[in-house]
């Protein structure tokens, strides 16, 4: 092998490298069959493979690409082992003579988690083991391509940099509307991954290049790499039976040509390209130099499908709800599994202007590190916002950063050695933001020249581990005004001493501890964050509920030009006063009372019963509250909502009711529920559950429509029902059981290829939780299904699953 | 490898289907729960991206493999195995295969409900099944309409999981039509289509017009979408 500079030049920014076109489509011109594996041939018919590879090589490609874009186990099958296929590719590569061949990465052809069922940790060995295979077989370079989905190129950019020392280049796939399938952007494929460590990373197959230019063109501020495209030649049509690319080698070189200018130095073609205009690549590229580019310096954090970055003089808020310290409701939710409150408080926050969510998930009593990554997949779902993972175990930041499909925060590092060693690492390893506390082994410093000194240390330390300064915030940390009246000063001075002594460096700040012990304290809160702003704070850690916080941060950006003609205060704040009468608003509370609802009985008990019949939630809390007036818990349980339900339930079976009224009537009844339980003593035997059950849909299987029905409907009945959610391990199910000695257990399936996973589970309940029930359901069963399975019980749908928890667990 | 991808106008469901699939049988509705079914629709269909891919295969022969009937197709692998499709399929001398899909956005969608308002769910849920149907029909009347162009006449769809047509036909069936690059249709080991919202059908293509399907216009589910019938003629002649 004799290798010149040509791919560190282009890796270090300072060349151009061309890579081959098409693969497939050559293919399907010399008479692949559709559908058949085309990686394949590598094994059956290497001849015409390096055939492919050799015209690309005479038509001036610098690298060839194998054929093993689905070359992994779980789509090979049993047809061929991964290493024959690679071993064979390369080969048939090699054979063309390349200057280098790189091996090719495609996507698994499945759906991670938490939107399908592949497991981050299973994909990563899909590729893992791709990566070993293409090492082993002598490849020079990977290039992992059509991502969709960022965890998915992020589980194949770690195999690949974890069991290879080459380089990694790293391209994804956009629609029309910018966005992968998934909602992945540009700039957030490109910070992401560029800070992960990808080589170069850039856009493949797509659209026509014409349309691929723009997008490529957002990545180019944000990557820290070389970044490359290979379009297609156009979009595909059919004409006779024949599939067609319209874009020819003269028009589809134009393109690429405006694509250098901007700075992309990487390029070759995808779906429909020929060596022809491979060859019209290389004489653009002849006698031309890399176009400057322009890197943005802000701190940047993403979530899968948004980005945020503050340039210099920008100011972030992150939110601090989730958090269970000092905060009951949150620490109930945590413990119990049900979520509810964590998803309620983040969607708040972010309709309240948090631009991160901080998460922390750390209680004595449970696992913080499955806590944790539950919380995170559930809030993907549910925010588009990046998260700030706040742990004090590095194993737990370690486990929630890997898998996170973005640019995570990580919430924080201190200047201990002992932090320092462990945590820095791990920011540097999966690209990550990080947040710097100024206390080291002597504790918090008194002094603002203390607290840069801990700030020093702890920038030497990122600095040699070589994540940019822009990614690191300083949090000089708040301390009470009330034990020490001098510790404001020495805070806002210390912001100031890390912005001007450590430049680049941003700072963050848990801002509500000024006011600890002090009563109203979101006016002292707020003034100390207007004069931390003013010191030069980057990122505020608040209460974004909190109106008050939010005037702050919405006003400072008025005053220091961030928001541009203060367009954005204009539009929220013009109606705004501080006459009396005109009460603000807070953000996110409805400004209009319910009206009284007509037609319906005046006493209060007749009127719950009756919301309940008619599924309306609204009213229904202002109803139980009367109830509450004159009656206890018990009564208004046993005696209003009960019997509600039941009639609900009579009413679905006889087919008066359908779902849809079925799901109504049992918010409206939760609804009610919610008031009696808040107005309960604590300890109100009637307010309490009445036994827990565990109810999931099983490994396999997202349907999770006939679960979630069952789930709000057992809540209603009193049941504390712990949701482990779809597509959920045996050994999950049998864990919870065994910890919590839970008596009823409710599975879940709606497909028949599920249900051996419901046996599965079953099996190994009655191995090692026997006293535990198994109620089933599902599309797809039938009693006799139910039975085979081995489970106790059928339940054709959710009231009859409520009838047998009662019968088991009354 | 790839074949060319449509993407299809569904603007409305029948608000009749959707509250089929939410089980209704002439029920009184309040007014609130009329609205909000409406509402949910509205919004799903907002967020859907019906498309499509379509191809036309010729029949190579038929076989049998482990005493099941087995139908092959000429330039693909795509093989069709069981009795139920080989009855439905007698005659064919071409076979249409779809893929749709109303996109990754409508799943994301599904999965927050499913966590904040598990009612909305269902009636999302419910509409996303009809507007994938209406998807499956844009489709439909493209392979109806490349079958007129041959001058030939198609049969009604036909879906792996139907009959004993197993669902171990959709890998190669997505892989002929690549359905994952073109649409980002995946498939989980159980063979479970993400978005879950997608179909895949076969449909025959015949050389005489067959009684039960595309018969009258009127009843015809691809007329919406029917280039024929939007040039002033019909599939049937």
């Amino acid at each position: 092998m004799t290798h010149d500079d040509t791919l560190a030049a282009a890796l270090a920014g300072d060349g151009f490298l061309l890579f081959d076109g098409a693969m497939g489509t050559q293919l399907q011109e010399r008479g692949l069959a559709a559908g058949e594996l085309p990686e394949l041939l590598c094994l059956s018919a290497p001849d015409q493979i390096t055939a492919v590879h050799a015209a690309y090589v005479a038509a001036g490609a610098d690298v060839v690409t194998t054929n093993t874009f689905g070359a992994n186990a779980a789509k090979l099958g049993d047809a061929a082992s991964v290493e024959e296929v690679f071993s064979a590719a390369v080969a048939c590569a090699r054979a063309a003579r390349p200057r280098y061949v790189a091996a090719d990465i495609g996507p698994t052809g499945q759906l991670l988690e938490p939107m399908g069922t592949l497991a981050f940790d299973d994909a990563y060995e899909l590729f893992a083991r791709q990566a070993r295979a293409a090492d082993a077989a002598g490849a020079d370079l990977f290039v992992i391509e059509t991502m969709a989905d960022l965890a998915e190129a992020k589980a194949a950019l770690l195999a690949v940099r974890e069991n290879s020392d080459l380089p990694v280049l790293v391209t994804m796939t956009f629609q029309e509307d910018g966005r992968t399938f998934l909602g992945t952007t540009p700039e957030v494929a490109a910070v992401t991954l560029s800070a992960l460590g990808a080589d170069a990373v850039g856009i493949n197959c797509s659209l026509g290049p014409r349309d691929v230019a723009p997008l490529v063109e957002r990545m180019l501020p944000w990557a820290s790499c070389p970044v490359m495209a290979q379009a297609n030649a156009g979009l595909p049509r059919v004409e006779g039976g024949e599939t067609r690319y319209d874009v020819g080698p003269e028009e589809y070189a134009a393109a690429v040509a405006g694509m250098l200018d901007a700075g992309v130095t990487i390029v070759g073609g995808c779906c429909g390209t020929t060596p022809a205009h491979i060859a019209a690549e290389r004489s653009l590229l002849a006698g031309r130099r890399p176009a400057p580019r322009a890197l943005r310096n802000c701190f940047a954090v993403a979530g899968p499908q948004r980005l945020v970055a503050l340039a210099p003089g920008q100011v972030g808020v992150i939110g601090e709800r989730i958090n269970p310290t000092g905060k009951r409701k949150m620490k109930e939710a945590l413990r119990s599994g049900n979520h509810d409150h964590v998803i309620a408080e983040a969607m708040a926050q972010e309709r309240s202007g948090a631009q991160v969510l901080d998460v922390n998930a750390g209680l004595p009593e449970i696992d913080e590190r499955a806590v944790m990554c539950r919380l995170v997949s559930e809030l993907l779902s549910v925010t588009t916002l990046p998260l700030q993972i706040d742990s004090s175990d590095p194993a737990v930041v370690e486990a929630a950063v890997r898998s996170y499909p973005g640019k995570a925060l990580i919430n924080s590092v201190n200047g201990k050695a002992a932090s320092l060693a462990a945590v820095v690492p791990i920011a540097a390893r999966y690209g990550c933001a990080l947040v710097g506390l100024t206390l080291d082994e002597d504790g918090i410093p008194a002094t603002a020249e203390g607290r840069l000194a801990v700030a020093r240390k702890i920038v030497a330390a990122t600095d040699a581990a070589g994540i940019p300064r822009h990614d690191v915030a300083i949090d000089c940390l708040a301390m009470a005004a009330s034990t020490d009246q001098t510790a404001p000063r020495a805070i806002l001075d210390a912001i100031r001493a890390v912005k001007s002594e450590l430049p680049g460096v941003r700072t963050v700040l848990g801002v509500s501890n000024i006011s600890f012990g002090l009563p109203f304290r979101p006016l002292l809160n707020a003034t100390f964050l207007a004069a931390a702003l003013g010191a030069g704070l980057d990122l505020a850690i608040i209460n974004p509920g909190v109106r008050r916080m939010m005037d702050v941060v919405d006003s400072w950006r008025v005053l220091s030009g961030e928001d541009e003609q203060a367009r954005f205060y204009v539009e929220h704040y013009a109606d705004r006063s501080d006459a009396p009468g005109a009460a603000p608003s807070p953000a996110g509370e409805k400004d209009a009372v319910p009206a009284p609802a007509a037609g319906l009985p005046a006493d209060p008990v007749e009127r719950a019963r009756a919301l309940v019949l008619d599924g309306r939630s609204e009213p229904m809390g202002e109803a139980m509250a009367e109830v509450l007036l004159g009656h206890d818990a018990l009564f208004s349980i046993n005696e209003v909502l009960v019997p509600a339900l039941d009639e609900v339930g009579r009413r679905f079976e006889d087919g008066s009711f359908f779902l849809p009224q079925l799901m109504a009537s049992a918010e409206a009844a939760k609804a009610g529920f919610e008031v009696v339980r808040a107005a309960a003593a604590p300890g109100d035997a009637a307010a309490a559950g009445k036994g827990e059950v565990v109810v999931c849909t099983v490994k396999g299987d997202i349907h999770d429509i006939g679960k979630n029905i069952v789930r709000m409907l057992l809540e209603n009945y009193g049941f504390d029902v712990i949701d482990l959610g779809r597509d959920v391990d045996p050994e999950v199910v049998v864990r919870t059981v065994e910890e919590r000695h839970v008596r009823l257990a409710g599975l879940s399936a709606l497909m028949t290829t599920t249900v051996p996973a419901m046996a599965e589970t079953i099996e190994l309940l009655r191995e090692r939780a026997p006293w535990c029930k198994v109620v089933v359901g599902g599309a797809v069963l039938t009693p006799e299904y139910a039975q085979m399975v081995g489970a106790d019980f059928y339940a054709k749908d959710a009231t009859e699953t409520a009838r047998i928890a009662s019968e088991v667990l009354g | 490898m790839a074949s060319a991808r449509e993407d299809y106008d569904v603007r409305s469901v029948e608000r009749g289907e959707v509250l089929r699939y939410l089980g209704y049988a002439g029920q009184a509705l309040t007014p609130e729960l009329d609205a909000r079914i409406d509402e949910v629709v509205a919004h799903c269909l907002a967020i859907c991206r019906p498309r499509g891919v379509t191809r036309v295969f010729g029949v190579a022969g038929r076989g049998e493999k482990g005493g099941v009937p087995v139908l092959r197709l000429s330039g693909t692998a795509l093989e069709l195995a069981g009795r139920s499709i080989a009855e439905h399929l007698e005659g064919a001398v071409a076979v249409g295969v779809l893929a749709v899909t109303v996109g990754m956005g409508a799943e994301a969608e599904l999965r927050r409900l499913s966590l904040t308002d598990p009612t909305a769910q269902v009636i999302f849920d419910a509409a996303g099944t009809a507007a994938v149907e209406r998807a499956a029909d844009a489709a439909e009347a493209s392979v109806v309409a490349e079958a007129h162009e041959r001058g030939l006449f198609c049969g009604t769809r036909f879906s792996p999981g139907y009959g004993d047509l197993p669902l171990s036909t959709q890998p190669v069936l997505l892989d002929a039509l690549d359905a994952g690059r073109l649409l980002g249709i995946r498939l989980s080991p159980a063979l479970l289509m993400s978005p879950t919202k997608s179909v895949t059908a076969v449909v025959g293509l015949f050389e005489r017009p067959r009684p039960e399907a595309h018969a009258s216009c009127a009843g015809c589910p691809c007329r919406d979408f029917c280039v024929l019938l939007r040039a002033g003629s019909t599939c049937r002649g």
